[in-house]
């Protein structure tokens, strides 16, 4: 099993960056939903902390992935016999590589903007991004809302295409 | 004639460790003593003093202490009127009961204890409860955020366990309230955090020499 990608297939390493990127979106999506509406208390507090702990590791998956890349160039994909689809898929994956990135920094803005700590898996500290500021605060996580509803729409066209794409797109993510 | 009341010390109320120190003998400041005859100066014990805040957290109540930083008090027994009470408070080192209610606390949300670090209260009234002597209605003002508003707290005054009875060189002053955050401007975090918080002053004095 290789760890490097090749001009036909998906290394290891890029699978389990995929993977690993996939479960964190799919399980913040929702838990973002019910952190922003629930009533807050000590019994759930610790919600938060799961939520930013987990943006920030989607956020560092990014960030290896980009360099990954940069050493071992993924394989192009596979062209369909439609050239809308071929389009769409180009552009999801670009979409994505840019709301992986600022629905997390939004996220690390808009809590550094409220004068609360960013404690990540309630050992680390990160240092805030932005000023203590009602108008970062809110343009941020104005910014996060809508990133993360995209991020919503991307991930539903996403796995739409690969389950209804017949020419082993989703194979070789799986298998290599 | 000296007149002393008994009450019995509130079981829940969040300085319980007082009951370590001062019995439940009330010494309400109607009583009448023909060698106290001017009002009395008290300095503060800053170790002995507490001031604890509460206010709701979703189902939760989130509870703190904000540190005396100074006080005057001043009680006349014959003419109650006539006593006066100024605190400060230093908010800069308040202290909630978990880490991030205290940075939130303290943060420009709420207290922004960078550029307002003293809450400060002076009384401008005291009456004695006509029904219920043992205890007083004190009325002032509270300056929170640079903003002066005016609060009625209730007052009791104790005497600590160890001393005897008529005694005033130590005293426990008891003053209780609440404030709006939205009437000083501390809104932060209102979605979460409850507008009323309850402030509960528990100040141990010292007769001035």
């Amino acid at each position: 099993m290789a760890a490097r990608n090749s001009e036909r297939s998906f290394g290891w390493v890029t699978r389990a960056l995929h993977w690993a990127t996939a479960l964190g979106v799919l399980g913040m999506l929702p838990l973002g939903v019910y952190v922003a509406r629930m009533e807050v208390g000590y019994s759930n507090l610790w919600l938060f902390g799961l939520h930013k702990s987990i943006g920030v590791t989607i956020f560092a998956l990014l960030a290896v992935r980009i360099v990954w890349h940069v050493v071992s160039p993924p394989p192009p994909s596979l062209p369909s016999d439609v050239a809308w689809k071929d389009q769409a898929a180009k552009w999801v994956h670009r979409a994505f590589y840019v709301l992986l990135a600022v629905a997390p920094l939004s996220g690390w803005v808009g809590s550094g903007a409220t004068g609360l700590d960013v404690l990540v898996f309630n050992r680390i500290t990160l240092p805030p991004l932005a000023p203590v500021s009602e108008a970062w605060e809110t343009t941020a996580f104005g910014v996060h809302w809508v990133v993360t509803k995209l991020l919503a729409a991307c991930a539903i066209v996403h796995i739409a295409g690969a389950l209804t794409r017949r020419d082993g797109t989703l194979a070789r993510m799986v298998k290599g | 004639m000296v007149v002393f009341w008994l009450c019995t010390w509130d079981e829940g109320s969040m300085y319980c460790f007082m009951r370590n120190f001062f019995c439940s003998v009330l010494v309400w400041v109607i009583a009448l003593s023909a060698g106290n005859a001017a009002p009395l100066s008290y300095t503060l014990d800053k170790g002995a003093s507490r001031v604890g805040f509460e206010v709701s957290f979703g189902p939760d109540q989130i509870t703190g202490e904000l540190p005396v930083q100074s006080a005057e008090i001043t009680l006349d027994f014959q003419q109650v009127a006539n006593s006066s009470v100024a605190v400060v408070l230093d908010v800069g080192n308040a202290k909630a009961n978990f880490p991030f209610a205290t940075q939130a606390l303290r943060g420009p949300k709420v207290l922004d204890t960078t550029r307002f670090p003293t809450i400060s209260f002076v009384s401008t009234e005291i009456q004695v409860l006509p029904d219920a002597p043992s205890k007083a209605r004190m009325s002032g003002e509270i300056t929170i955020r640079d903003t002066t508003r005016p609060i009625t707290l209730g007052a009791e005054l104790f005497r600590p366990a160890d001393r005897a009875l008529g005694e005033r060189e130590r005293l426990i002053v008891q003053l209780s309230g609440a404030v709006s955050r939205a009437a000083f401007g501390a809104t932060g975090w209102s979605d979460l955090v409850g507008d009323t918080v309850a402030l509960d002053l528990m100040l141990q004095i010292d007769l001035a020499e």
